[in-house]
């Protein structure tokens, strides 16, 4: 039959955009670097003020509430009635994941911004343009008593938004490529190695600190294995996909076979994102040289290695619907 | 416009709110419909239940005429010639300056050439039988429906045969024999419905013949894709077989037919065997389908179908699938096929009148002249062709040659011969050299962008009509009712032939001057009958079905009238038929004296392929109607346009994949086509839904998208009943 | 009493016409372009042994809304008689529900901006006890709808007669609208 049924073009609708992926991204991005800055402070920050470490911490501080900003307003522009986006506020579906993200990211972004400020503190009464917030800078001094508490809330609030990004989109079965246990995670841990990426960028970039090779080695090791650990996971991905048998293995067959897609994850995702990288370390560790210009490099192509990944799963999952 | 009707008018779902039962005329079924509406406005539209047999049922069509009536392209106002015919320059009138145009038009060529210079267009129904009236008011004897181009084969086999239409009844079939009758595509809404109950029944038996997969062949217990327009080799075979082995209800046919021994001595030669090289089908399915046929008879139909175009042959066609019907004795049995059941013979046999009689409120005077194509004139080639309805093929040339006399001026009743008939190239020409065209349309059609006038006709749901009777088991009126008054400067048909037969001096041959006046003389004062046909647009009295040849059926009717006597039922059939014997003819010795070979089934003309290496075919969609709808916004997005259906090993054939554009050609003409693969159609045929290609630059929308099939259509026509022929043979040319 | 809403629709008797494609647009105002409701017809197999299948596409109102358990505003809802209906006014159009309808059912109203789908015809005419628009116009009556609670109903008498077949079951979204395959045909 030729079709006489009208357009079919209301299928084939991209609901979710660009715009998502990024805010995927971004929001993955500050969960990431405050996981990481937080982890750093805890464990290495007392012995240098100058090094890597401190910057890294610093980084993490700036980076976050920026880009978790940036990402709600993406998320909000998305909507197509953006005006309406107070009923997200004033009402509460528990069973809903984007629900759920709501109230995460109310919580989060609070406590980023005052953790933020509790470190950036002394620079910012340095601006006296600042001071008619002086009696909020007072009350934000008055919590350093509570600094620790602050921390530990703020990385479990971090994880949270770390991971829900992923339940998002795994929570909907009518989605093949989406629906799988594993995304979760390969969103989670692709989101820290995308916050240890940013924090060195950002650190090397704008805070003068020093560098020794202790310190890069160190950071390439932790690359290593951030990479030893992805590349798994998407491999099981993948694989619990083929093995969902019928529908479900023939829309991953298509997603990483057909068109521009599979290339953006073939040459995007694992060549940029993770070979890559993976080269520069194991060559780096072979012949023990030590250069920032390989952390820099790895860092900026895990940082689009991981924008890729995102948009590659927004895009491959409404598109392969089986 | 966006798809919002109800847009137009917010306050639309106050105030008032009421149903109009009226018929539909988006396509030519004519169902019952009723209409919703709100405010003077039509909002709704369904089947009409008082027709039980419509439920609230309505197909894509005729819910689409609410988005007809409100179409922003439909004709406004009346429209003149300014440019040259057909270079599409107008300017807008009045009524009064347009009506004037065409009535001084009209007598100014009927002094000069006579009345008979006219020709009158239209698709049967009340706008036929009114132009018709209106024709031989003025003095034409030329008037053309579209019959020719659709349903005379049939029409004439039938009369013919019978002396008289017969029936189908689908409903208490057990087996059926489709031929190519797409009533899936084609739809009306009775039938299809009963068609589709039937193929749905899992005791029951549908057997499709068609070379395309049609929706029909999709509902098929089996289906066989015969190829293109050899339905008539298959039913001699059938037939060959059955007298072979003595097969037939041979009571039925020494009482009631004529003939049987030219018949058997036609069909010597036409063995399963025979049959193979033309049908495709093997001689072994054919034994065995002859056997299931006639053990599923009498409740068993071989289906003429409702258009019948597909050959030369296609008188022969259609009668042998009759006489198939009257070998299985299937006549007047339930499940088999039936006579009409007139109002005259119910009430004579009731003796009551039930069922009232009407008069008809357009005289048709007998015109002393021959029409141009000398239909039903003795000696001519038309002479089997109904006078009314002429041979649409034949005027082309006629108006070349101006013979047998001058031919000047055409008056069209939405009809659209540039895209129904076959070789509009030649039609264009030919309309292009008259003096007047007079066109009345709901829309700016490729004909009547060739007119003097366009006049704005209103839609059927904006005009009241006459009473009709329609015939069958119980006879049943329909009155079509206006929902609203009607939008813009439009007018209907009642109105225009109204004023110009007061300007053409003949007032006087119509008693009536408004619809209520027509309506009342229609009915002979009937009020009872106009006041139930305004409320509930169809009436039908209930009375028992009566099949004639069934027992139980004439004592089921005996028993409701107790005073009817069996014996008076009974005779009922043994009456004279109307045919030149007064039986039903296997044999018809006027024809064969006319024509020779055509008296009896037998094989000739059967060739459509013409030594093309393709045949083309085509036929209905049920999102459009003919050439009429393709502008309806609803259906225009379904159905946009319409590629030309290929077998894949075909297009590996000529290179071409899914979506390329071709051509394909032959003698008559060459048209652009947009190939659509698909399984289902035989690799040495393609297939066109009808309609389109249109040149139509007033509709944007539709103009030059999809192809017309009737370019590559000869002006050629079937033997006897002079049936456009719609198989052709044609090549595949790459673009 | 809540109602137990069934529509069947019977495959044997559809035969693609798209009435009820359109009686939908007309009654619920549907702007061009998008649909509630398709009939998509399908053949299958390879020349001359061919099968013919119609799917009827549009939202078959699940028991089990995950349209509804994802929408973080509660615009889309389940009604107390399990039907699922959008509030217009809550939609904030995220499109999350879209994305979570194994039917694709869902779309964006283009004119309004919000997203629409099938409502089972609720506010003008299941509300007042019609039937759907879609299945009151059915040219051969393969649409039924009714209450299957109800004992005598069209749609009870047809569950208890034919195999139903609810699709994509394995999601356990519990569809109210089911269908009766086609037996004819190539099964492919
Ligand atoms: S109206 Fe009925 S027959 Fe036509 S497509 Fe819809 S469900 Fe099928
Ligand atoms: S079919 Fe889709 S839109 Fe309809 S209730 Fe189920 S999930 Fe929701
Ligand atoms: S029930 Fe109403 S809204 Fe739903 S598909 Fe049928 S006509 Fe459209």
């Amino acid at each position: 039959m030729s079709p006489m049924w009208g357009s079919t073009a209301q299928y084939e609708v991209i609901h979710w955009s660009w715009a998502i992926a990024v805010y995927l991204f971004l929001a993955g991005i500050s969960a990431g670097s405050i996981i990481v800055a937080l982890l750093v402070k805890w464990n290495r920050h007392e012995r240098s003020n100058s090094s890597i470490w401190d910057a890294m911490i610093k980084s993490g501080t700036l980076v976050a509430p920026v880009s978790i900003l940036a990402g709600l307003f993406l998320l909000v522009a998305d909507l197509g009635r953006p005006l309406s986006f107070y009923w997200l506020l004033i009402r509460f579906n528990p069973l809903s994941v984007m629900s759920l993200g709501v109230l995460f990211l109310l919580i989060y972004t609070p406590i980023v911004l005052v953790f933020t400020l509790l470190v950036f503190e002394r620079t910012i009464v340095k601006y006296t343009w600042l001071l008619p917030l002086g009696s909020f800078i007072e009350w934000v001094k008055s919590l350093h008593s509570y600094a620790k508490t602050i921390e530990y809330f703020l990385m479990a609030a971090a994880l949270c938004v770390g991971s829900y990004t992923g339940f998002l989109l795994s929570a909907l079965y009518a989605i093949p490529l989406w629906n799988s246990p594993v995304l979760p995670i390969v969103f989670l841990t692709s989101s820290i190695s995308s916050g240890i990426a940013v924090n060195i960028l950002i650190g090397l970039v704008f805070f003068k600190s020093t560098i020794n090779t202790e310190s890069i080695k160190y950071l390439l090791v932790l690359d290593l294995r951030v990479i030893m650990t992805e590349l798994p996971l998407l491999g099981i991905f993948f694989v619990g996909l083929f093995y969902g048998g019928g529908e479900v293995s023939s829309v991953a067959k298509a997603a990483l076979s057909h068109g521009g897609l599979a290339l953006v994850f073939w040459l995007g995702v694992i060549g940029i994102g993770l070979l890559l990288p993976l080269a520069t370390v194991i060559l780096a560790l072979r012949s023990h040289v030590y250069r920032v210009r390989y952390i820099l490099t790895n860092a900026t192509a895990v940082l689009l290695g991981v924008l890729l990944l995102r948009y590659y799963i927004i895009y491959a999952g409404q598109i392969y619907l089986g | 416009m966006q798809g919002s009707l109800r847009a137009l008018e917010p306050s639309i779902l106050k105030g008032e709110d009421k149903w109009v039962r009226s018929v539909c005329e988006i396509c030519s079924s004519r169902c019952a419909i009723e209409v919703r509406v709100v405010d003077q406005k039509p909002v709704w539209l369904q089947g009409n239940a008082f027709d039980t047999r419509m439920h609230s049922s309505i197909c894509a069509r005729g819910l689409s005429g609410v988005s007809q009536l409100y179409d922003q392209d439909r004709l406004r106002t009346p429209l003149m010639r300014v440019g040259q015919r057909g270079e599409n320059r107008w300017r807008e009138a009045s009524w009064d300056e347009a009506l004037a145009f065409v009535a001084s038009s009209m007598q100014r060529l009927k002094q000069n050439y006579g009345a008979q210079s006219m020709l009158f267009s239209s698709k049967t129904g009340e706008s036929f039988d009114l132009l018709s009236s209106f024709a031989a008011n003025y003095g034409s004897p030329n008037t053309f429906s579209h019959w020719s181009s659709c349903p005379i084969a049939i029409e004439s086999a039938l009369e013919q045969t019978f002396g008289e239409r017969a029936y189908r009844d689908f409903e208490h079939a057990d087996y059926i024999v489709n031929f190519g009758h797409n009533l899936f595509e084609g739809l009306d809404i009775p039938l299809s419905k009963a068609m589709a109950r039937f193929a749905a029944n899992p005791s029951k038996k549908l057997i499709v013949l068609d070379p395309r997969f049609s929706i029909m062949a999709g509902k098929a217990d089996e289906w066989y894709p015969i190829k293109a327009g050899q339905d008539l080799a298959f039913v001699l075979s059938l037939l060959h077989v059955w007298l072979r082995d003595a097969k037939y209800d041979h009571a039925f046919v020494r009482r009631y037919c004529i003939g049987l021994d030219a018949l058997k001595a036609s069909l010597k030669e036409t063995t399963p065997q025979w049959q193979e090289r033309y049908t495709g089908i093997d001689a072994k399915t054919i034994e065995r389908l002859a056997d299931e046929i006639y053990r599923a008879a009498p409740r068993c139909i071989l289906d003429w179908g409702h258009k019948a175009t597909t050959s030369p042959a296609e008188f022969q066609r259609t009668r042998a699938i009759l006489i198939a019907n009257v070998l299985m004795g299937n006549v007047e049995k339930k499940g088999g096929i039936y006579f009409a059941k007139t109002p005259e013979m119910l009430n004579a046999l009731i003796q009551e009148p039930l069922f009232p009689l009407l008069q008809s409120p357009y005289p048709t005077p007998e015109v002393g002249i021959a029409r141009i194509d000398g239909a039903g004139e003795e000696g001519s080639a038309y002479r089997f062709v109904p006078k009314k309805h002429g041979v649409l093929n034949a005027i082309a040339d006629a108006i070349l040659t101006q013979q047998p006399y001058a031919i000047k001026g055409w008056f069209l009743t939405r009809h659209n011969p540039l895209v129904t008939v076959a070789d509009p190239q030649k039609m264009r020409t030919a309309m292009a050299s008259l003096d007047l065209i007079v066109v009345n349309d709901i829309y700016m059609s490729d004909t009547a962008m060739m007119a003097d006038v366009v006049l704005p006709e209103a839609t059927y749901l904006e005009r009241d009509e006459s009473i009709h009777l329609h015939h069958g088991l119980v006879p049943s009126y329909t009155m079509r009712n206006r929902a609203l008054t009607p939008l813009h400067r439009t007018r209907s048909l009642h109105e225009i032939v109204r004023s110009l037969a007061d300007a053409l001096g003949f007032s006087h041959a119509y008693s009536w001057k408004t619809m209520q006046e027509l309506r009342a003389y229609q009915a002979k004062g009937n009020s009872a009958l106009l006041e139930s046909l305004v409320k509930r647009g169809y009436v039908q009295a209930t009375i028992p079905h009566l099949f004639l040849r069934e027992e139980a059926s004439v004592r089921a009717f005996c028993e409701r009238y107790a005073h009817v006597e069996l014996r008076h039922v009974l005779e009922m059939f043994e009456r004279r038929r109307k045919t030149p014997s007064g039986k039903i003819e296997l044999f018809c010795a006027h024809i064969e004296k006319a024509f020779e070979g055509y008296g009896v089934p037998c094989a000739v003309d059967m060739d459509v392929q013409q030594n093309y290496p393709y045949t083309l075919i085509s036929g209905k969609s049920a999102i459009h109607t003919n050439g009429h709808t393709q502008n309806v916004p609803y259906l225009h997005a379904l159905m946009p346009d319409n590629p030309l259906w290929m077998h894949p090993s075909t297009a590996k054939a000529h290179g071409l994949r899914q979506n390329d554009t071709c051509y394909i050609e032959n003698e008559i003409g060459k048209e652009k086509v947009k190939v659509f693969l698909t399984e289902g159609i035989r690799p040495d045929t393609l297939f066109l839904y009808m309609g389109f290609g249109r040149q139509t630059p007033l509709l944007p929308k539709i103009d030059r998208k999809g192809s017309s099939a009737s370019k590559l259509l000869s002006l050629k026509t079937a033997p006897v009943c002079g049936a456009m022929i719609t198989n052709t043979g044609v090549r595949i040319v790459r673009a | 009493m809540a109602k137990a809403y069934r529509l069947i629709f019977d495959e044997n008797l559809c035969i693609g016409c798209q009435a009820c494609n359109v009686a939908c647009r007309l009654e619920n105002d549907v702007p061009e372009g998008v649909y509630r409701l398709q009939v998509h017809v399908t053949t299958q197999g390879v020349f001359p042994h061919l099968g013919m299948h119609f799917e009827r596409r549009s939202c078959v109102m699940c028991d089990e809304p995950p349209c509804v358990s994802v929408c973080p505003t509660g615009a889309s809802f389940q009604s107390k008689d399990g039907l699922v209906h959008i509030h217009e006014s809550q939609c904030i159009t995220c499109k999350y529900c879209i994305l979570a309808c194994p039917y694709h059912a869902r779309f964006i109203n283009p004119l309004k901006n919000v997203v629409e789908k099938c409502t089972f015809c609720f506010d003008s005419r299941l509300s007042k006890a019609l039937d759907p628009a879609c299945v009151s116009v059915c040219t051969t009556e393969a649409l039924r709808f009714g209450d299957v609670s109800q004992e005598n109903s069209a749609v009870a008498m047809l569950s208890r007669k034919e195999t139903l077949l609810f699709p994509k079951a394995h999601l356990g979204t519990k569809p109210k609208v089911c269908f009766i395959p086609a037996r004819k045909g190539v099964k492919v």
